[in-house]
């Protein structure tokens, strides 16, 4: 089993190579990029062989973020490779414990698993400075690779159970979100502590080397330094580990296997009863059941939550340059850039609904109805965070005769982008993420439409807006005529341009929608 | 389409002439017509049956019936209202449930009723009112306040209908409304539409399984090939046989099945 498992791979391994030739070209680029770059990384780990002190502080460190790497990968990718997916072989009877090795044995094949072996070569070579020293070294990288790979494999087919429940999928993508949002700011706190990096990565090193991340990666350096006993303690824990690791690796296993899927509906939640949540306390009218029906989905689609939660964040991006840098006009631009995003990221938001619009189209709501009520929680929304933005930009930026400006320029990108979207939103839907699929992924083949259809959104936001745009440049380069013509005219214009083409757009719904249906379907 | 007959419109009121008439209905995707310029009226009161196999042109037909694909040719009138002139006032007279198209289904199935009555027009008041006692009738009290994302197929295909019946149309058109139900579920739906029927309306339906449509029907009409091979009563269509036998005989193709001789485990 162990046997036919690993020639599994390495067949799919080779085929790799066996498609069309532009593409082999590429994979071989690719793993000749790796090869070098893992290659390299060897030789540094090695060359640790010099300085038994730094070994023992740069060690453990890498391994315990190879450890987390193999665990968190899975949370992204999981079931990218279903060769190695219990779930497959739950119609093949195999022994569960056979299947168990068997597949952790496959992952070792895989490319990674190949890039970390030669990584622990270079670590072997780094302890080597007695023979007792090499042993354990041997040993306990082994131990703290097939750890690495274990978890990763338990990790990867708990996802594989958590997203056969809608509930599991939505959690998952959320987590995976906000893990993505939190990477930044902890890179760059890491970074401002550059000074004492030295100080931190030694405090770091000896707390990690005491734990589960660290056993196998400090076991050899402790042997080395003379402290056999400390190594040997090490040693047995990290071994200790690893059994634990596969056996919960191994439970799992077994649920997948002896019974497959079998839960994917019994845990979706609590049932609502007959509350009617919004839909009972907006207006009881179509376009009052269509707002409330698409403030219902920002709750409930993580897809939507996702765009709910950048929209807020990336403005204060802007804040970056003002505080590191002596950039001060940034921060004016917060309000606007709020504006923007949140009246353009509306363009195809017809799409995420996929063919669920046949309701609207039999129940014959008017256009004016459909467009209004999508743009309601958008623009509910908007009323809280433009005015928040705008104020606290001026406020930082410390401009308020700007305000006025500010003020305009956020109100005339907000209707330029609502009158963009909402007939972009008839006129060019591009495929999005299914509901449930991962919000990462992009569906096949839609790239280039994504990117023209966005790109044309923006253009056409700031095309409609131009002369408030203008006439607030002209405010910030100092004429102060400008900055009440530009609040007036942005206000002005942002109401007439957004009741426009919100118009237009309903036009467009009331002569298309079967066309909409239709490109939807393929969409 | 050239070689259709023009029949003329339905005249009158909507009191009077067919429920649903169809004249010179086509649909060309691309190199394939679907369908290919099709008569056909659906008798007022009547339980109409749509037969006919897979890709015959049953859904594109009924698509374009209920103003979700606009036909490239031909037009399509219910109780004597053009669907594609006047869609307002059509869409007002139809309960419609679709195939394969997808529902707004993080909503509840409580919430997907009630939403279906308002953008009908209907007051809160009313359209809860229906909804809560639609999702009685269909037995989907128990699985009213989940998302209809989690629903089975058969649950699924209920509170399609129940959104279908919200506005009490007078004319009900439904594409496989018995697809994936379980037998219970099946017996609720067709007593809730003879029912539908008996007090004056319309239901029109597509199906591949002769049997149902036999029991239930009293009309039917058998297509494919985007073309209408017989349309009428029951009895007249059928023709004093089963109407498998009459469908496999005008839609001709074999029913023998050639090798799979080692499927036969009878040797050990």
């Amino acid at each position: 089993m162990v046997a036919h498992l690993v020639r599994l791979k390495l067949t799919l391994l080779r085929n790799i190579f066996r498609r069309s030739r532009a593409q082999a070209i590429g994979a071989v680029i690719g793993i000749l990029y790796f090869a070098v770059l893992v290659s390299g990384l060897a030789v540094i780990l090695a060359s640790f062989r010099g300085s038994l002190d730094a070994a023992r502080v740069v060690i453990p460190l890498a391994g315990a973020a190879g450890i987390v790497l193999w665990t968190v990968v899975p949370l992204f990718s999981f079931g990218s490779d279903p060769t190695l997916d219990p779930g497959r072989f739950a119609t093949f009877a195999v022994p569960h414990r056979e299947l168990a090795v068997g597949l952790v044995a496959a992952a070792l094949v895989g490319l990674p698993a190949i890039a970390s072996t030669v990584l622990s070569v270079g670590v072997v070579v780094a302890w080597s400075h007695t023979p007792a020293s090499t042993l354990v070294a041997v040993v306990s990288t082994g131990i703290g690779l097939l750890t690495a790979i274990t978890t990763s494999r338990w990790v990867s087919a708990m996802m594989t159970s958590a997203i056969s429940s809608r509930r599991g999928r939505d959690v998952i993508a959320v987590l995976g979100l906000l893990l993505l949002v939190v990477i930044g700011p902890v890179i760059s706190v890491v970074a401002n502590l550059g000074s004492d990096l030295r100080g931190l990565a030694t405090a770091a090193a000896r707390v990690i080397a005491w734990s589960p991340l660290g056993w196998a990666w400090a076991a050899p350096g402790d042997v080395a330094a003379g402290d056999v006993g400390i190594g040997l303690v090490r040693l047995a824990l990290a071994a200790g580990l690893l059994v634990v690791v596969f056996g919960l690796w191994s439970g799992v296993l077994r649920g997948e296997v002896d019974n497959p899927r079998a839960v994917s509906r019994s845990d979706s939640g609590a049932s609502l009863g007959d509350d009617l949540g919004l839909l009972a306390r907006l207006p009881g009218t179509p376009l009052g059941a269509v707002a409330a029906r698409v403030l219902t989905y920002w709750r409930r689609d993580p897809r939507y939550q996702i765009s709910m939660l950048m929209t807020p964040v990336v403005p204060l991006a802007l804040l970056i340059p003002f505080y590191s840098g002596d950039v001060a006009w940034t921060p004016l631009l917060m309000g606007p850039l709020v504006a923007f995003l949140l009246g353009w990221s509306e363009h195809n938001a017809v799409a995420y609904e996929s063919d669920a619009l046949w309701l609207h189209i039999v129940s014959g709501i008017s256009g004016r109805d459909d467009r209004r009520g999508r743009l309601v929680p958008a623009v509910l929304l908007a009323a809280v965070l433009v005015p928040v933005y705008v104020l606290v930009g001026i406020a930082v930026a410390g401009r308020w005769e700007l305000l006025p400006a500010a003020l305009g320029l956020s109100v005339g990108l907000l209707g330029a982008g609502y009158a963009v979207s909402s007939v972009m939103s008839v006129v060019l839907p591009y495929p999005v993420p299914e509901s449930g699929e991962s919000p990462f992924n992009a569906p096949p083949g839609a790239a280039g439409i994504t990117i023209a259809a966005q790109s044309l959104a923006s253009l056409g936001t700031i095309v409609l807006a131009s002369p408030t745009i203008l006439l607030a440049w002209l405010a910030w380069q100092g004429s102060t005529w400008a900055v009440w013509v530009a609040g007036l005219v942005g206000v002005l214009l942002g109401v007439v341009v957004g009741v426009t083409g919100v118009g237009v757009g309903a036009r467009l719904y009331d002569r298309r929608a079967p066309e909409l249906l239709s490109a939807l379907r393929r969409a | 389409m050239s070689d259709i007959v023009d029949l003329p419109a339905p005249q009158g009121g909507p009191t009077e002439g067919p429920a649903i008439a169809v004249r010179g209905l086509g649909k060309r995707f691309g190199d394939l017509i679907a369908v290919k310029g099709i008569d056909l009226d659906v008798p007022r009161g009547s339980f109409f049956g749509l037969v006919g196999p897979n890709g015959a042109g049953k859904t594109t037909t009924l698509s374009m019936v209920t103003g979700l694909l606009r036909p490239d040719a031909g037009q399509a009138f219910v109780l004597g209202r053009d669907v594609w002139s006047d869609p307002v006032a059509t869409k007002r007279l139809l309960g419609v449930l679709p195939d394969g198209l997808k529902l707004f289904d993080r909503l509840t199935g409580l919430q997907l009723i009630t939403y279906a009555g308002l953008l009908r027009g209907l007051s809160r008041e009313l359209a809860s009112e229906r909804a809560a006692e639609l999702v009685a009738a269909l037995g989907l009290t128990e699985a009213q306040g989940k998302l209809v994302v989690d629903y089975s197929a058969g649950m699924t295909k209920k509170v399609t209908l129940a959104s279908a019946l919200v506005h009490a149309p007078r004319v009900l058109v439904l594409d496989e409304p018995f697809e994936a139900v379980d037998p219970i579920s099946a017996a609720t739906i067709r007593r809730i539409l003879s029912g539908f029927v008996e007090s004056g309306g319309t239901v029109v339906l597509s199906s591949h399984v002769m049997d149902l449509v036999e029991r239930i029907c009293t009309h039917v009409a058998v297509i494919s090939d985007g073309l209408v091979l017989a349309t009428g009563e029951l009895d007249v269509v059928r023709g004093g046989r089963s109407l498998e036998e009459r469908f496999v005989d005008l839609v001709g193709g074999s029913t023998e099945v050639v090798g799979l001789s080692w499927l036969r485990t009878s040797s050990d």
